[in-house]
């Protein structure tokens, strides 16, 4: 099994689960829900399923452990004098931090060696031939565990969420195995918090067929979105990517053009499928996207897309370094220095800027990962320096900046920067991805668009036709949602001949249109990588 | 009672699903194997055009077999008809379909499977698909929306495809190697994936119940072949009762130079190669004393007509175009 695409996934596993969920009570569903997960993850990743049991284990022994010097401190200051209060505070505050400590340096430490080693020994090497010392480093190469990136995050956050008091430290490991390794977040996320998604779990609801046919129309969605669109352009994307050299600046354009749309539809697909999956079981997860294309400045599109990861970083870097008692101290003194306005937006660039390296390493470890969230840092960044003196030009020039034009206008813009974000994103090495901008810039021609010429590299015309005529279709759809329809409960209420007769045409629509088979290669959902 | 009602459901919805499929199956599936008409990989699938039980010995296998056998050199030496379904990165899954097409229309005395392919692993949702696609062809031809676009639709026949060649690709080009720890003899044995085993037995079944000669053939490579894949197949032709013949431990009698005979740095052979490999399997077919010589008979003239084209094609330095 590769992924939720793959057969094994939609023909055995989801519906011998399903089935089997049905039909048994309602003890033993969560049973069968962690059986089936940990299948899952066996079935991908093999014998390094031991990584998140371990993972499980150590945080579940981490939270009693925090809850229990938690409950001691309580008791403590129940029975202190008021003038010991304050050390007692700071004594037991000191030993929670400093499990959260431990709980990064393994969870992190793990996550930083098996993804991020070869990445920082191989710079390590390369500055030490710079420097011309004859030393060099062995470099390993780990197998990563599937999900590796998603499951961390959701342990780290548990423990935080536990020693902020905002929830309880589970003392029932099956339920804190089930909220880390329920099978349809395993690969992609989204991200869930422990409030969110744990106690719904293992409740393990009855079924019913609201939320069945709801999840499986959700699934067939994704499945449309990513073998119709995403896996079409992928031959195109493909070629120009590994061969940008022999490409002029207008079809690298269209390259960085067309990532970007495979990128959302592959991991907007994928994300369906896993919601899709999870709503089968009557659990709700969170949303991971709600239109991104649809922002008007790179802070709401980052609001839209990725919004576990993005609140994850909020929650945990973001609060952490901006409430920090430097960075106060800075605020202040920032404040003093350049007025009300910019003092707090300087300082809170910085806890910005830690956001946007984490979130460029995350997504993996090389240079152009590293730059694409730089990138976005300064996009944000400077958004927000110059966002005061936008507001001032446009009321002098008497512009609407709630005008239909201008709306479409800022929507443009930030859709061509994001473009241009994904085109380092998906470059082979930063270096290539420098040279392909370059080349955008220095040797522009529409002739390979104009002359047909750009369709001989692994995408035709009816290919170009087929997916713009697919994202027409959802933009509609986007609209209808963004004013609040929900499309899949529309269906929902039709009579069934209806009902049925639109499952029929979106099946067939996916057999027919679906990029896979003869001429085509299977493209493994994107971020499962990350 | 409640379980029935949805069992009854789905089990109607399903059916209902696999009319539809099937009726667009019916309209999918190319009516000849020419591309335009939307076949896949025309080449291999040129042997559909050929003239009814004209050809008597069938290859199937990847990028190997195309580079390195040429029917109609085989043709020039000895009078034997032989095809070559030869596809890149062919999977041993499409060779068994590739073959069974070739079972309609032709009886060969002799299939040559080229081993390459047996150890390429096979996707799992190829292997699903090509299952399935045996009965709803809609799966495998889907794609046809391209042309049925542009053309409309037909349900009529219309013009077939053969290929020039038979099937054989040529490329004159040049890029030797000096081949190190090709073929360095070893006990080990590299491990056959099982369902290619299976496809393997299913191969030779099907050239049995049609009366053929199953023979396994390594063709050179220094890139991919090595002596583990030689013991693995050994093993499996032993176990199976195939012959096997590897010509990449008989180099003495190939004659293969991997300065001139290669186009790619041993992975391929050029057409210097391959006028060595026909013309060693030109030498085992005449011993098998399966065949006989069509070069007189008129029902085969274009054949000779095509080989001199190809000859002038070899003079004329279109394989170094490639």
């Amino acid at each position: 099994m590769s992924s939720y695409f793959s057969p094994q996934y939609l023909a055995l596993l989801l519906p011998a689960s399903v089935c089997l969920y049905a039909i048994t009570p309602q003890k033993a569903r969560r049973v069968i829900l962690l059986l089936a997960s940990y299948l899952f993850f066996w079935a991908v990743s093999g014998s390094l399923i031991v990584f998140l049991l371990f993972s499980t284990l150590s945080i579940h022994h981490l939270g009693l452990w925090l809850d229990m010097l938690q409950q001691n401190s309580k008791r403590e200051l129940a029975q202190a004098e008021p003038d010991q209060k304050k050390a007692l505070k700071a004594k037991a505050k000191k030993q929670q931090r400093g499990i959260i400590l431990l709980a990064v340096v393994i969870h992190i430490g793990l996550l930083l060696t098996l993804k991020y080693s070869h990445f920082f020994l191989t710079n390590g090497n390369s500055l030490l031939r710079f420097l011309h010392l004859p030393a060099i480093l062995p470099v390993p190469t780990y197998l990563l565990p599937i999900g590796i990136s998603f499951y961390t995050l959701q342990s780290v956050s548990y423990l935080i969420d536990v020693y902020r008091g905002k929830i309880q430290a589970d003392k029932n490991l099956f339920r804190l195995a089930l909220f880390l390794g329920f099978f349809p977040q395993m690969m992609e996320g989204p991200i869930c918090r422990y409030e969110q998604t744990a106690q719904r779990l293992w409740e393990a609801p009855k079924m019913t067929w609201n939320n069945f046919f709801l999840g499986g129309q959700r699934i067939l969605w994704g499945i449309i979105k990513k073998m119709v669109v995403a896996d079409r352009l992928n031959m195109f994307i493909l070629n120009v990517f590994s061969g940008y050299d022999q490409y002029n600046g207008s079809v690298i354009a269209l390259a960085a053009v067309c990532y970007t749309i495979q990128l959302y539809m592959d991991f907007s697909g994928t994300i369906d499928v896993a919601l899709g999956s999870a709503q089968l079981f009557g659990v709700a997860l969170p949303e991971n996207f709600q239109r991104p294309f649809f922002s008007r400045t790179i802070s709401e599109f980052w609001q839209r897309w990725h919004i576990t990861l993005g609140t994850w970083f909020k929650d945990y870097i973001f609060y952490l370094v901006s409430m920090s008692k430097p960075m106060k101290n800075l605020t202040s003194k920032a404040r003093k220095r350049f007025g009300p306005r910019y003092g707090p937006i300087l300082t809170s660039s910085v806890a910005l800027l830690c956001v946007w390296l984490c979130n460029g390493l995350w997504h993996g470890s090389a240079w152009n990962y590293i730059f694409f969230g730089l990138y976005h840092f300064a996009l944000i960044f400077t958004g927000n320096l110059i966002q005061p003196i936008v507001i001032q030009v446009t009321e002098r020039l008497h512009i609407d900046r709630n005008h239909l034009a201008y709306r479409i206008l800022q929507t443009m813009k930030t859709t061509i920067l994001v473009c241009i974000g994904e085109l380092f994103f998906r470059a082979e090495g930063l270096r290539n991805g420098l040279k392909m901008a370059w080349r955008m810039v220095t040797d522009w021609s529409f002739a390979p668009i104009t002359t047909g010429n750009v369709f001989a590299h692994g995408m035709d015309g009816p290919d170009l036709i087929l997916v713009a005529v697919f994202l027409v279709v959802l933009f509609f759809v986007g609209l209808a949602q963004e004013r609040g329809v929900r499309l899949g409960e529309r269906i929902m209420a039709k009579p069934w001949p209806i009902r049925i007769a639109v499952y029929y045409a979106a099946i067939c629509f996916l057999v027919i249109f679906g990029a896979y088979g003869i001429g085509y290669i299977p493209v493994d959902p994107i971020y499962a990588g990350f | 009672m409640k379980i029935i009602k949805p069992i009854l459901g789905f089990t109607a919805f399903a059916l209902g699903l696999l009319i539809i499929l099937a009726g667009l199956s019916y309209l999918f599936v190319p009516r000849t194997n020419t591309q335009a008409a939307g076949m896949e990989e025309i080449i291999a699938n040129g042997i559909q055009g050929e003239p009814a039980n004209s050809i008597d010995v069938v290859v199937v296998g990847d990028s190997e077999s195309y580079a390195s056998i040429s029917p109609l050199l085989i043709w020039k030496d000895t009078g034997y008809t032989s095809y070559v379904c030869g596809s890149g990165r062919q999977y041993l899954s499409y060779s068994k379909t590739l073959l069974e097409r070739a079972f309609e229309n032709q009886s060969p005395k002799l299939v040559i499977l080229e081993t390459l392919c047996i150890y390429r692993p096979i996707p799992s949702k190829t292997i699903v698909m090509d299952e399935v696609s045996r009965y709803l062809p809609i799966l495998r031809y889907h794609d046809r929306w391209k042309y049925i676009a542009q053309h409309g639709w037909s349900t009529s026949g219309g013009e077939v495809y053969t290929s020039p060649y038979k099937g054989h690709r040529l490329n004159s080009k040049v890029s030797g190697v000096e081949p190190s720890n090709y073929m360095k003899e070893t006990s080990n044995i590299a491990e056959i994936p099982v369902y290619n085993r299976i496809l393997v037995e299913q191969i030779q079944e099907m050239c049995q119940e049609h009366g053929a000669k199953l023979l396994l053939l390594s063709t050179p490579s220094t890139v991919n072949w090595n002596y583990q894949r030689h013991n693995g197949v050994s093993a499996l032709a032993q176990e199976l009762g195939i012959e096997y013949i590897d010509l990449n431990t008989i180099p003495d009698q190939v004659g293969i130079d991997w300065s001139t005979d290669t186009y790619d740095r041993g992975d391929h052979l050029n057409h210097s190669g391959c006028v060595k490999v026909s013309q060693f399997l030109s030498n085992y077919l005449e011993g098998t004393k399966l065949f006989s010589d069509r070069r007189n008979d008129s029902q085969y003239a274009n054949w000779n007509t095509l080989l001199q084209n190809y000859e002038t094609d070899v003079s004329s330095g279109k394989g170094d175009q490639r």
